[in-house]
């Protein structure tokens, strides 16, 4: 594990511009889909509506960065911030909500401040914003920043179900009757879990964007985002902590191998999905681990 | 000659994920017969039921119908091989009317055909459930809606019927009235396989008994062989 | 108050359409009790299906519903039984994400046929009004509540009074029984499904006839489909009628008030109230 997260960290430094793409992608992709995983793997909040909070991060970049001139990091923690205070205000309506009313509720979320965003004159209505940052990143800082998302969010994920939070969690997994007794320690977990995860998520999306260099309202709020999360998580194995790490390296792989033929590209993605489902219900690495009986970073303490 | 069996059970077992829930149960019902299987609560008899009619299949063993092979088939093809299953709770179908519900028991194409005239035959032995057809079934009695659960699978036309607890929870003169039916309905020519708790009520209706404790047969033999006392104490394990 | 008319008017035979957008999500909920993700892209297959009608035969598009609701019946029965069934009982996740993969599956075979360019199903209805005084009624708004109506009558009907529609209302209120009395329910599923996508059909020649449309406009309906259904409560076939009419009034009211850009806001504004309030919705079993 160390030998390849060093490689993957030092890629700047032996790959070519192409890897150092590819793996700033993989990076992020997988920070986003880790936070995700987090939510539907382990806290049964199946989220429709990541997507506010990636396009919050954008926005939080652009606006930061073009308008008030703050430093780039800090733009980037406060799309985490603002994603976490949106976080708060949207759980007063959906944590009332459950199992698909929840799923639904958090997309009306996102379809909201899509429409809000596009009729808002502060950031330029549906055109969206160029993003400038201070000071002007590389491509290889960036990547760094990627990095260090990417692995952090494992090493998060990995803690948090180390801890009592994630005890309490795989409590509610394993047995509902358990997690009816709980009440309200149950409410405070779901509610971390969807902040933290809220955070983690903005800032990834402050740095894709950086990347990017452009935001704009279609794009960043679109339900477009949960889908390949969702794609990610499923294939690689939901409630696995590799699974993302595994569907992400999928997903960025195809979309470049396929990145010519785009709407070929998705369809072999529905497809490579639905067989998934059929055949490995578990996901990758959920079939692996049920086979092997081995999990290389598992949460359960010995 | 070898006397041709309604329903033949040759050792099964079944299990829910790891806990085995029946251990080598056998047990036979000649046509014009009706058996009884008494337990307990979670002495496995209704996971016979359910294993013979095909909602749960047995990892080993076999259940044979009139000769033929059922076990590890679904219930809709049980159903239309003659097994017809009054279920533990009733389950009458509560938001479609009575006549609804019959409709419904006569569900294999070949009982559709004969639909009107079942139909009648079961409004004859129910004429209460004639009174209350337009009714949906879950505004009904408790008692109304056993019979209407007993009719629904009498719409079938089964040559054996499978009855889950049907006394559960009525009142003592509704039981006498739905045990007399029962007997109306043996007569006809259909076999009849009775589980319930109740002791008294269920010796007395049938020409052999079986007892069953933790998932396994523990006591058989005909009603006038059996004491009481020996039933009793099978019964509870004691 | 005579300015006031118009939207609400309008919001009524709106208020149709919506509800027949929502009829088969509802309907499969109730049922196989599967949110199928994929329903808003049924609906603008529909309207695909129609275009190539109209474009291959020169058939008004209103005539193509008899052409693409058959056909959408059968690619509504195939998924249900090819896909769905094999995923029932497995949890929440799988169908969800079956239902996106068929999903993105629709979209892109869209995009790939009839490329990203915006689709109108074009016809001389779109343009006809009747005037009542002050107030205009366009005569497609008018055709789209009554022909969403029949629908929605049309298909109360059928559960009451056809064996089929029996056999499916008695599996979706007992599973168990269902299958003791002899019925074989994968295949009562495939026909529920077949029977929504049937309903998505029509839906989509009336959306494609009303609005424009792109491969990727599937999500927007399916949108619209919850919203109905979160305010209707889902599996009722009134509260469906109902939440149409409500959603679709709360939008064209938005839209006087606030401006056309408001429009879809207020609608999701109105559903969030709703589902705040009452989290299973205002017909919705808690």
């Amino acid at each position: 594990m160390g030998v390849l997260t060093a490689a993957l960290g030092t890629v700047p430094l032996w790959g070519s511009d192409y890897l150092v793409l590819f793996f700033f992608l993989f990076c992020l992709y997988l920070t986003v889909a880790q936070m995700w995983n987090l939510l539907a793997g382990y806290s049964g909040l199946i989220s429709l509506g990541q997507q506010v909070f990636l396009g919050i991060g954008g926005y939080s970049v652009a606006v930061m960065g073009n308008y008030y001139g703050l430093n780039v990091l800090l733009s980037i923690l406060a799309g985490g911030f603002f994603s976490v205070l949106l976080a708060l205000f949207m759980s007063l309506f959906i944590f009332r909500m459950k199992g698909v009313y929840f799923s639904i509720g958090t997309w009306i979320f996102a379809e909201i401040l899509m429409i809000w965003f596009s009729n808002w004159s502060f950031v330029k209505y549906g055109t969206g914003l160029f993003i400038k940052t201070n000071p002007p990143l590389s491509t290889n800082e960036t990547f760094y920043i990627a990095f260090v998302l990417g692995v952090g969010s494992v090493a998060l994920v990995y803690f948090i179900m180390r801890s009592r939070l994630g005890l309490g969690l795989m409590a509610m997994r394993d047995n509902e009757d358990v997690s009816e007794t709980m009440g309200v320690q149950v409410f405070r977990y779901k509610l971390y879990c969807f902040l933290i995860a809220a955070f983690i998520t903005g800032m990834a999306a402050g740095v894709f964007y950086i990347f990017q260099v452009f935001v704009q309202p279609y794009k960043a709020f679109s339900i477009d985002w949960t889908v390949k999360l969702v794609f990610i998580v499923i294939i690689g194995g939901i409630g696995t902590i590799e699974g993302p790490i595994v569907g992400a390296l999928i997903l960025v792989f195809l979309s470049q191998v396929l990145a010519d033929y785009f709407s070929v590209s998705l369809l072999i993605l529905g497809a490579i999905a639905i067989a998934v489902i059929l055949l490995a219900p578990k996901g990758i690495m959920g079939t692996l681990q049920a086979k092997l009986g081995f999990e290389i970073l598992s949460p359960r303490r010995k | 000659m070898q006397r041709e069996l309604a329903l033949k059970v040759d050792n099964i077992n079944v299990f829910y994920g790891e806990f085995h829930a029946l251990w080598d149960v056998s047990l036979e019902v000649e046509p014009q017969q009706i058996i009884s299987v008494i337990g307990t609560n979670g002495s496995g008899k209704s996971t016979l039921l359910n294993a013979i009619a095909g909602l749960l299949q047995p990892r080993g063993g076999d259940v044979e119908l009139f000769g033929e092979k059922i076990s590890g088939m679904q219930p809709h093809q049980t159903v239309v091989r003659g097994v017809s299953l009054v279920p533990e709770g009733r389950r009458v179908f509560g938001r479609l009317t009575v006549y609804e519900n019959l409709i419904m028991g006569a569900y294999t194409p070949r009982a559709r055909k004969r639909r009107s005239t079942v139909l009648r035959m079961v409004y004859d032995l129910f004429p209460r459930l004639h009174e209350r057809r337009n009714q949906l079934a879950s505004t009904m009695s408790g008692g109304e809606q056993q019979m209407l659960a007993i009719g629904r699978a009498l719409m079938s036309e089964p040559k054996l019927l499978l009855c889950d607890e049907i006394s559960l929870g009525l009142a003592p003169l509704i039981i006498k009235d739905i045990y007399k039916k029962l007997e109306e309905i043996n007569r006809q020519g259909v076999a009849i396989l009775l589980v319930e708790q109740d002791i008294n009520r269920s010796l007395k209706a049938c020409q052999y008994a079986h007892v069953m404790l933790e998932g396994k047969v523990v006591l058989s033999g005909n009603p006038a062989s059996l004491t009481l006392e020996e039933v009793k104490r099978a019964y509870f394990g004691v | 108050m005579i300015d006031l008319a118009q939207p609400i008017i309008n919001g009524l035979l709106l208020g149709g359409l919506y509800a027949v957008i929502a009829l088969g999500l509802s309907t499969i909920f109730g049922i196989v009790r599967v949110v199928n993700l994929a329903h808003g892209d049924m609906v603008i297959l529909g309207s695909y299906l129609s275009l190539a009608f109209c474009m291959w035969l020169g058939l008004n598009p209103l005539w193509t519903i008899l052409l693409v609701a058959p056909i959408m019946f059968c690619v509504g029965f195939l998924i249900q039984s090819v896909l769905f069934n094999r995923v029932l009982g497995k949890g929440m996740e799988p169908p969800l994400l079956m239902a996106f993969g068929i999903s993105i599956i629709v979209q892109n075979f869209l995009l790939l046929v009839f490329t990203s360019d915006a689709r109108a199903l074009k016809s001389d209805l779109s343009m006809m009004t009747i005037s009542l005084g002050e107030i205009n009624i366009s005569l497609l708004y008018l055709l789209n509540f009554l022909i969403g109506l029949a629908v929605i009558l049309g298909l109360r009907q059928f559960f009451r009074k056809t064996f089929l529609g029996r056999a499916i209302r008695a599996a979706s209120d007992d599973v168990v029984a269902a299958k003791l009395v002899g019925a074989n329910t994968s295949s009562i599923y495939a026909y529920a499904m077949g029977i929504a996508a049937l309903t998505a059909a029509v839906a989509g020649v009336l959306v494609g006839m009303t609005f424009i449309f792109y491969p990727h406009t599937g999500p927007q309906y399916l949108i619209i489909a919850f919203g109905v259904v979160i305010i209707g409560g889902l599996g009722s076939i009134k509260g469906t009628l109902v939440g149409g009419f409500i959603l679709a009034m709360a939008q064209l009211l938005g839209a006087h008030f606030f401006g056309p850009g408001y429009q879809l806001l207020c609608g999701y504004m109105v559903l969030l109230i709703v589902l705040a309030i009452r989290p299973n919705g205002i017909f919705g079993k808690a």
